[in-house]
């Protein structure tokens, strides 16, 4: 009964099904008509939006314009004026060139092209649904052309079904909008959104691309970004990166550029891991805008349809640029409008010597004594039949411990045994870490060493506290007896539209958090509670480590499940990072604390707080035992 | 430089300096007091190059000049000296030899150039207060200054000389500590300062209970001259924020309550839990005030103090510190509680010009 014969597809079937290629969802057909305004050279362009782009998708630019004829050819697959022949296809300096993304876009919406050439005395009007020619008509206007996209898949339901919210689909174009916006910061650009101005940017002059990254992001933003510039071996590097400390959980605030076009490669993700080595952790990622610049004969862009990827000739030379021009821009990590002011010039100087290798996570214990380690009393975290520790595995035995200076030093043990652990007997002895410890200095400006009764203990003090707060905070949530702490003054924070759209979706859960967050319109929120446990937060910070929280566990859970315990311990997380200096006295207690809590040795995300080596070890390193 | 000195009168002025010499130092000049001997007087002086503390006293000056000396390791020796004179004489190579009775001590110095130039007690305007006075209002307020680095103007107490009147001011964010006093001074010498929680502490440290205390101020730094002591500190560099908005224009309820004894019910229900973050919670129902305190692992607490009270009921929670603080650094007898309801700011007031502003704590 079928006849399934081979035929040659009808031109209307042809550019729905390059529609599928070119145009994914409302952000991909803004990111053609925006190519196209640039390539036409327009210095100045107007995007605008409604609902979320489904509605509509308006750009107007001031540039060359077309003739009737070539307008008519602009709507026609594979017509390009980009290129002539195969050749050209070598040495691409326009944006886009293959030709089908007007047809394509067409073919799948209700399409109005006005365009007029400078000089001439009328437009054309050109309308289209989709994909059928409806009318073609002179018409009057300034030169350069509008595009109107309008009911964007009105004649492909299945594509339509595949569209997301309003809001997701909206993230999305301004995504692309600030892609557009920092590849050519000397092109004025607007975005309205429903009839809101959402950005307007003015062409920039001498410091365009700086001016352009304010302009988009905000002055806290750059403050937080260093320049970066490097040429050498036909590669030109510059741009910004982010310091270490500003890092993000995932790649999005990434914008790389090549010869000027967004794009992305395996390759760069590797060379800026490797141009921040050792500055940042594994699972954290810089933020940075990026145009890296090659002879354009040596960059392949026609790998991808939509462009989202590239391949270097000489990916050697690309990969060294990048690592080295991000080097060179941190090589002085700390400069002094990073310091804050409060901060004295000896302390100033000592930094940088300090722990270099581990600069994001630098934490200092105030008065550390200065030579004599081993002057401190123990501290008896765990005395859970009250016998004193044994004495038989103690190179540096109780006794031979001088007494501490006095004014100097921890609590006296006997305060600690007396007051600080009332919960001890409740661990059982199994789980006890050790029954004493005292702390004998500090390495690498972070790890703290420790001496117990039968070895030696170094601890991550920042996962320790993280640990802590954790089991306090989510001991008292599971009893639903979260306190809360009322600002003063309550702090507003704006957060990009992606991120703002997720602290919304989950606002309930925040507020039975303990934290006094409201919508306060547009994508700004205000706090004006904290979690009683996480005093010394900065409202900002909570927020963002939230945020990102919410990003990399949204994609995986379903709705609505996103667990508060993965909340909380994003907020203890921003609560440790908070401090950066804690003094020998909040170490002690946060060895007490942390052996009161159900796991002691790993934070909540898994990491190790504690590395263990008994003397039996060190012994056997040693050549004293086998 | 030769000197001759009591032991008591070296001893404390080395005990008046040495509070900012910092242990921990990359730069080894700074772990020594600068030792100047000039017309019957020597003047000890140490810096951690933000505060520097100078400090004058009598002595017989047998040969003028000048050398540094490691602060405490000098101050620990002359501790222990028998009460007699002491003699300090310096060569060229800047060692210093102690003789005192039948002890004698060679100590190492380094030259007194290397020392960081201190910056002299001068200024456009002087302001002139009672040391006693400003040790008060210091006291009543420092202790309510952020500690969090993150937020540096607020890790000090503010100053503003405005109106003929000095309006201290500190706050964390969440409670906010103001005290007002006249000071005389002439329209122009109006200005404002954020003086660093640790001067204020040293201050309060140093200061006597009267004589006048006399304060400067010239490019960014401030001086406080009283006695013979002269302490110098760099200024935290900002835009202190709008307190005023944080002071609520009116309150629906004041209550009249005696300080020690709300002092004393709110330490001893702090005793049952010795986690930071808890709540003090206050009923006050018909003149008596009910203040409780609920740890999950432990119990609970409850003390009931009589008040004149006969408004509406009222319950309120606090952080108990946020009230300990300003209730022990008060002398009055009576202090006002002014609330309105659980979700608004109370206010602690007494019969001084002092005004004190807690957020509450809710329990979600």
């Amino acid at each position: 009964m079928s006849h399934a014969n081979i035929r040659v597809l009808p031109e209307n079937v042809v550019n729905k099904i390059a529609a599928g290629e070119v145009v994914e969802r409302p952000a991909s057909v803004l990111k053609e008509l925006m190519e196209n305004a640039l390539d036409a050279g327009a210095s100045r362009i107007e995007v605008e939006i409604a609902a979320g782009g489904r509605k509509l998708v308006a750009i107007s630019d001031n540039g060359r314009g077309m003739d009737r004829d070539n307008a008519l050819l602009s709507i026609e697959r594979h017509a390009t004026s980009k290129i002539l022949d195969v050749d050209d296809i070598e040495h691409i300096n326009t944006l886009g060139f293959r030709g089908e993304a007007l047809a394509a876009i067409a073919s799948v919406s209700r399409f109005r092209l006005t365009t007029a050439r400078q000089g001439d005395v009328s437009g054309t009007e050109i309308t289209l649904s989709g994909g059928k020619i409806q009318d073609v008509r002179e018409i009057g206007g300034p030169a350069g052309t509008r595009l109107e996209v309008r009911d964007l898949f009105f004649n492909v339901p299945a594509r339509r079904k595949f569209l997301r919210t309003q809001q997701t689909e909206l993230t999305h174009i301004r995504n692309t909008f600030t892609f557009q916006a920092l590849a050519y910061p000397t092109v004025g650009m607007s975005l309205t959104v429903d009839g809101r101005v959402m950005h307007q940017l003015a062409p920039g002059g001498a410091q365009a691309i700086r001016d352009r990254v304010r302009d988009l992001f905000g002055e806290d933003y750059l403050r937080q970004l260093r320049e970066v510039a490097f040429e050498g071996n036909g590669v030109k590097v510059r741009g910004f990166a982010g310091l270490p400390a500003f890092s993000r959980a995932d790649r999005t605030e990434q914008y790389l550029f090549v010869n000027g076009r967004a794009t992305g490669a395996p390759l760069l993700g590797y060379a800026i891991r490797a141009g921040y080595h050792s500055l940042l952790p594994r699972d954290r990622h810089a933020v940075m805008v990026l145009f890296i610049e090659v002879d354009p004969g040596s960059v392949d862009v026609n790998v991808h349809p939509t462009k989202k990827e590239v391949r270097f000739r000489q990916p050697s030379e690309v990969r060294d640029g990048v690592i080295a021009a991000l080097q060179g821009a941190f090589a002085m990590t700390t400069t002094p409008d990073t310091m804050p002011p409060g901060i004295s010039g000896a302390e100033f100087a000592a930094a940088p010597s300090r722990g270099s290798a581990l600069p994001d996570l630098q934490l200092a214990i105030d008065d550390l004594p200065p030579s004599r380690i081993f002057r401190y009393p123990r501290i008896p975290i765990q005395t859970t039949d009250g016998s004193p520790p044994s004495a038989m595995h103690q190179p540096f035995g109780p006794g031979n411990a001088p007494p501490r200076p006095a004014g100097v030093g921890p609590p006296a043990p006997t305060e600690s045994e007396s007051g600080v652990r009332p919960q001890a007997a409740d661990v059982p002895d199994a789980d006890a870490p050790w029954s004493w410890c005292r702390v004998l200095g500090q390495v690498g400006a972070l790890y703290v060493v420790l001496e117990i009764e039968d070895g030696m203990v170094l601890m991550d003090p920042h996962a320790a506290h993280e640990r802590v707060l954790y089991e306090r905070f989510m001991n008292r949530f599971t009893e639903g007896k979260i306190l809360s702490q009322s600002l003063l003054v309550p702090d507003t924070v704006e957060l990009n539209p992606t991120d703002a759209d997720r602290v919304r979706r989950h606002t309930d859960i925040l507020r039975r958090m303990g934290i006094g967050i409201a919508d306060f319109g547009g994508d700004s929120f205000v706090i004006d509670a904290l979690p009683a446990f996480l005093v010394s937060v900065q409202p900002k910070k909570l927020l963002a480590e939230i945020v990102r929280e919410l990003e990399v566990g949204g994609a995986g859970r379903a709705r609505g499940k996103l667990n508060e315990s993965a909340l909380i311990q994003a907020s203890c997380k921003a609560a440790v990072k908070s401090r950066d200096a804690l003094t020998l006295d909040e170490i002690e207690q946060l060895v007490i604390d942390l052996a009161g809590t159900r796991m002691p040795y790993t934070c909540p995300h898994g990491r190790p707080t504690l590395i263990y080596m008994s003397f039996h070890e060190l012994n056997k390193k040693f050549g004293r035992e086998h | 430089m030769k000197i001759e000195i009591p032991k008591s009168a070296l001893l404390e002025a080395l005990q008046a300096v040495q509070n900012v010499v910092s242990i921990r130092t990359t730069l080894p000049i700074l772990s020594n007091v600068l030792i100047q001997a000039e017309k019957g007087r020597i003047c000890l002086t140490t810096t951690d190059l933000d505060v520097s503390i100078q400090c004058r006293v009598d002595a017989k000056v047998l040969k003028g000049g000048a050398t540094t000396l490691p602060a405490r390791r000098l101050s620990s020796i002359v501790r222990e000296l028998p009460s007699a004179d002491i003699e300090i004489e310096v060569d060229d190579k800047d060692t210093a030899q102690v003789h005192c009775g039948s002890s004698f001590y060679k100590i190492m110095g380094l030259s007194e150039e290397e020392f960081p130039p201190i910056s002299k007690a001068e200024g456009k305007f002087c302001y002139t207060l009672d040391q006693g006075a400003f040790r008060e209002m210091l006291r009543k307020t420092a202790y309510a200054a952020s500690t969090d680095e993150t937020r540096f103007v607020l890790n000090g107490v503010f100053l503003s000389f405005k109106d003929n009147k000095l309006v201290m001011v500190a706050t964390d964010g969440r409670r906010l500590a103001l005290v007002e006093h006249e000071v005389e001074f002439p329209a122009e010498a109006e200005v404002d300062l954020i003086l660093p929680s640790k001067v204020a502490a040293e201050l309060v440290h140093t200061l006597g209970d009267n004589g006048e205390l006399r304060i400067f101020t010239k490019d960014n730094r401030v001086m406080f001259e009283f006695g013979e002591v002269v302490i110098s500190s760099k200024l935290i560099e900002g835009t202190y924020p709008n307190y005023r908005q944080v002071i609520p224009a009116q309150c629906e309820e004041r209550v009249a309550v005696e300080r020690e004894t709300l002092l004393s019910a709110l330490k001893r229900v702090s005793l049952v839990t010795t986690e930071k973050a808890t709540a003090a919670h206050l009923t006050f129902g018909k003149n008596q005030l009910v203040v409780s305190m609920t740890a999950p692992d432990v119990g609970e607490a409850r003390e009931t103090i009589p008040i004149k009270y006969t408004g509406k009921e009222l319950h309120v929670a606090f952080n108990p510190e946020y009230m300990i603080d300003p209730l022990k650094n008060l002398n009055n007898d009576e202090i006002y509680v002014e609330l309105t309801d659980d979700l608004s700011p109370g206010v602690i007031k007494c019969d001084i010009p002092f005004l004190y502003v807690l957020m509450p704590m809710r329990v979600s």
